[in-house]
């Protein structure tokens, strides 16, 4: 009798942290596609152990409720990636659960980072052409990124993330950290290294922070 | 005593024209002698000529993990972005133009990008990415796809 007993008061102890972590990302078997934790690793869908790093989250709940295609081409360490398979669309949810996986989503971030606030003022007319043309011809991004151009045109490649509306889904401080330290989030991308200094780093940032889908000229673009 | 003195001036004057005569008969006789095989391998240099580059496993990994995404899976330029960019990516089948191109011009055109060898900024460098031996490596794999060697 005290055996059977023992077990279930190491059961009642053990139950509650396995209760805790189940969520709406364990309900909706988000893991399945994504990478969640620290450990794990997975191919089919981009990794969102840093979710809580990367993304706004206003942006999160309506990505969540009307998924919007980013990787034109598919997850980059899909098998079909180079064969330019998108793979399958991402589900939507109602706004209830949506609000519930953004939550938890902004709740996962790399333990122990502190990132750096970075000032988002928009640049001038000037700066935004300069770092424009370093985006396009110095570091050649644009060979791999969709953004938009002067006239709000979509220009540019598929095999990495859109940046078309950049402005609206990634956090600042996380873009400068990404160009500086990439190490922390992947230990491979598909993506050149670069040495950026940091006023750079910055610019560069405050240049992605200006792209937004509500910028894209429709007409010119393609769009109705 | 002075006969003495005499004869150590002479016998020293002797010595010395010996010596001096002895010095040039050696030296004509090593450079009139063949080197022995000894001497030979003692003038070899030190270092080791570098090894040329050789296409590993890891080479063509490295090319479709990079690459590929602009030159394709099998170099022949139809990568995924390639439709999307205003300057089409080199098709590396193709050795009509990479002939021209010397081995270090494609290394630059790598480590650099394409503006530093006055090609397209599609181009990015990949100087911070990969070292220096990764890319020798590249542009004996290109050599391979184009089967074809610099003019």
């Amino acid at each position: 009798m005290k055996i059977p007993a023992f077990f279930i008061l190491i059961g009642l102890v053990l139950l509650p942290p396995v209760l805790a972590s189940a969520g709406p990302l364990q309900d909706k078997d988000c893991g399945s596609c994504h990478r969640l934790g620290d450990s794990e690793k997975k191919n089919s869908g981009p990794d969102l152990h840093y979710a809580g790093n990367k993304f706004q989250a206003k942006w999160l709940k309506q990505f969540l409720q009307n998924p919007e295609v980013i990787r034109p081409a598919g997850v980059s360490t899909a098998p079909g990636f180079l064969q330019g398979s998108s793979g399958n669309p991402h589900p939507s949810f109602a706004e209830k659960e949506a609000s519930a996986l953004s939550d938890s989503l902004m709740g996962l971030k790399v333990s122990g980072l502190t990132l750096e606030p970075v000032t988002t003022e928009p640049l001038s007319k000037g700066k935004r052409a300069k770092i424009k043309y370093q985006f396009e011809r110095t570091f050649s991004c644009i060979s791999c990124h969709q953004s938009l151009n002067l006239a709000g045109k979509v220009r540019g490649g598929i095999s990495g993330p859109s940046l078309i509306n950049a402005g609206n889904r990634l956090q600042a401080d996380w873009v400068v950290n990404w160009l500086n330290t990439p190490e922390v989030y992947t230990s491979k991308s598909r993506m050149p290294r670069y040495k950026m200094d940091s006023a750079t780093q910055i610019q560069f940032t405050q240049f992605l922070m200006t792209l937004k889908k509500e910028n894209m000229n429709r007409r010119a673009a393609g769009g109705k | 005593m002075k006969r003495n003195y005499k004869n150590l001036l002479a016998t020293i004057t002797t010595v010395l024209l010996g010596m001096v005569a002895c010095g040039q008969n050696d030296n004509e006789q090593v450079a009139l002698k063949p080197p022995t095989q000894q001497e030979v391998k003692r003038v070899q240099p030190q270092t080791q000529q570098p090894e040329p580059a050789q296409v590993t496993e890891n080479t063509r990994q490295t090319y479709q993990w990079y690459c590929a995404q602009c030159h394709g899976i099998e170099g022949k330029g139809n990568g995924i972005n390639a439709k999307f960019l205003t300057v089409p990516p080199r098709n590396h089948t193709k050795g009509d133009y990479l002939e021209t191109r010397t081995d270090e011009q494609l290394f630059e055109a790598i480590k650099f990008g394409g503006l530093s060898v006055g090609r397209a900024p599609c181009m990015p460098a990949w100087g911070h990415t990969l070292d220096e031996d990764t890319i020798h490596s590249m542009v004996r794999y290109i050599r391979e796809l184009c089967q074809c060697e610099a003019l």
